[in-house]
């Protein structure tokens, strides 16, 4: 009874959330061009990017259109490979001299001490790297000889510098699954504080990859390994917001499942495309920095983030949990798609007893 | 009831740390840390000339800068009670030879703009 309080409570916070529809979160797509080829990318991005760099001054010019910015607000910096751009400090200063804050998720390939020193002296406070398994596993998803040791050395550094809220990201799959408790060992080893662990959608380069989608049965057992270790409290482990997991919603993260694209999160692609999370399919696009207000848009248009009744329909349309779940995360979308490409709870009804 | 009144209560009531910390799916924590900014300039007692090149550092922490061409530097750090402000003249003869200097800053709330003068040796 409990929870289920908790979880109507929820359900009301989320409506509210929703009307009053404040942007707290903005990514900037700063670059597509990538140092690496991972087997999982999502956004194909490559180092022969069609795209060139977004300027600065561009970027600027559309995070000055939001007036009245909350507390929380913050800039996450993002690409392709963030690290790849020379300007990223001065990105970084001219962010918080518009008064926000910003951070940066890399692969860390190539963040070492002095890009260490520089991203801090540029007011950096939040930063997530990518670590998918230890060091044969990670070389091989990553595609690269000696991006484990790479990674190596900037967790070290991250954790070094207390100013930098920092986190661990971990695309689970089937080769890196059985190691899962050598990497929660290694990261403790290493005094990360927080770790995120995602699946991967079937889409970009995974699509044809079976290698890389956990069977039901797998991605049970992660549930359950994220729920044995959160018990430890030695890390601040969690699966990521990619979906509602049913039954597990009060035991594999802080709060309940709540896909805030749209609602909370905005962001400005490197076309100057105004949408809500860059793996979210480039069709749901609001608009573009190049002609429209930012912030216009962002207050008076996003309703298909804000009103998801269109995902009542293939799968989603008779689902009990529907309530709770809203066609899940809005990555697991595309447009002119007629169902959710992963339901999560169903991947775990097929092993379970509901 | 007022949208941001409602949302504490109905948050409040589904222990949800979510209320107002969220993290996106493929984005970095919230930074809810302090930091202050400290900018200045720093010249020659002697000449009242910028000095190139002298390391300004905060004691026990990693952080560094080089002054530039017009002696000045400008960084982030972590917020404290106190900090110890290092300028060190490390490039040798380059640009003369100055003695080095500590600054201690005590209560600084956001930011603080230093005009240091070094002694030539």
């Amino acid at each position: 009874m409990f929870r289920e309080l908790r979880k109507k409570s929820f359900q009301k916070f989320i409506n509210t959330e929703t009307i009053i529809h404040e942007l707290n979160y903005l990514f900037w797509e700063c670059t597509t061009r990538c140092n690496m080829s991972c087997l999982h990318c999502g956004s194909d991005c490559s180092k022969n990017s069609p795209f060139t760099d977004m300027p600065l001054t561009d970027f600027l010019a559309a995070l000055d259109t939001i007036k009245a910015r909350p507390d929380n607000f913050i800039v996450v910096i993002t690409g392709g490979e963030p690290l790849l751009r020379n300007d990223l400090e001065l990105c970084g200063k001219e962010i918080r001299k518009q008064g926000a804050r910003w951070g940066v998720v890399s692969n860390g390939y190539l963040y070492d001490r002095e890009k260490h020193i520089s991203l801090l002296n540029s007011g950096l406070g939040a930063l997530t790297l990518s670590l998918d398994g230890l060091e044969d596993n990670h070389n091989w998803l990553r595609n690269s000889v000696d991006s484990f040791s790479k990674v190596d050395s900037a967790i070290t550094l991250a954790v070094s510098s207390p100013r930098i809220n920092f986190d661990i990201v971990t695309c689970v799959n089937k080769r890196n699954m059985a190691e899962l408790p050598a990497i929660y060992s290694y990261l403790i080893k290493k005094k990360v504080r927080a770790w995120r662990l995602f699946t991967i959608t079937p889409k970009g380069r995974a699509e044809n990859n079976r290698e890389l989608i956990l069977e039901d049965i797998q991605f049970k057992e992660l549930l359950d390994f994220i729920c044995q270790k959160r018990k430890e409290k030695s890390i601040d482990i969690k699966f990521s917001c990619e979906g509602y997991v049913g039954k597990y919603e009060f035991n594999v993260r802080d709060s309940l499942f709540f896909c805030r694209a749209g609602i909370n999160i905005g962001s400005i692609l490197v076309d100057g495309s105004i949408s809500a999370c860059p793996n979210i399919d480039r069709s749901f696009s609001q608009g573009n920095i190049y002609k429209d207000n930012f912030f216009e848009i962002w207050e008076e248009k996003y309703q298909l983030f804000r009103e998801r009744s269109w995902t009542r329909t293939g799968k989603c349309k008779e689902c009990p949990d529907y309530t709770f779940c809203h066609g899940n995360g809005l990555h697991n979308w595309e447009k002119n798609n007629e169902n959710v490409l992963v339901c999560h709870n169903e991947k775990l009804k097929h092993v379970m007893y509901y | 009831m007022k949208p941001n009144w409602r949302k504490k209560i109905l948050g409040g009531l589904s222990l949800t740390t979510a209320l107002f910390i969220f993290q996106a799916c493929y984005g970095t924590p919230q930074d809810m840390g302090l930091d202050i900014l400290i900018e200045g300039q720093v010249k020659s007692g002697k000449t009242e000339q910028p000095i190139k090149g002298i390391k300004v550092s905060v004691e026990d922490k990693v952080q560094y800068q080089y002054t530039d061409e017009s002696g000045k530097f400008s960084f982030y750090t972590e917020s404290a009670s106190s900090y110890k402000i290092k300028f060190e003249d490390i490039d040798s003869n380059v640009n003369g030879i100055f003695v080095e200097k500590d600054t201690v800053l005590k209560n600084i709330i956001k930011t603080i703009y230093l005009n240091i003068e070094l002694e030539e040796k």
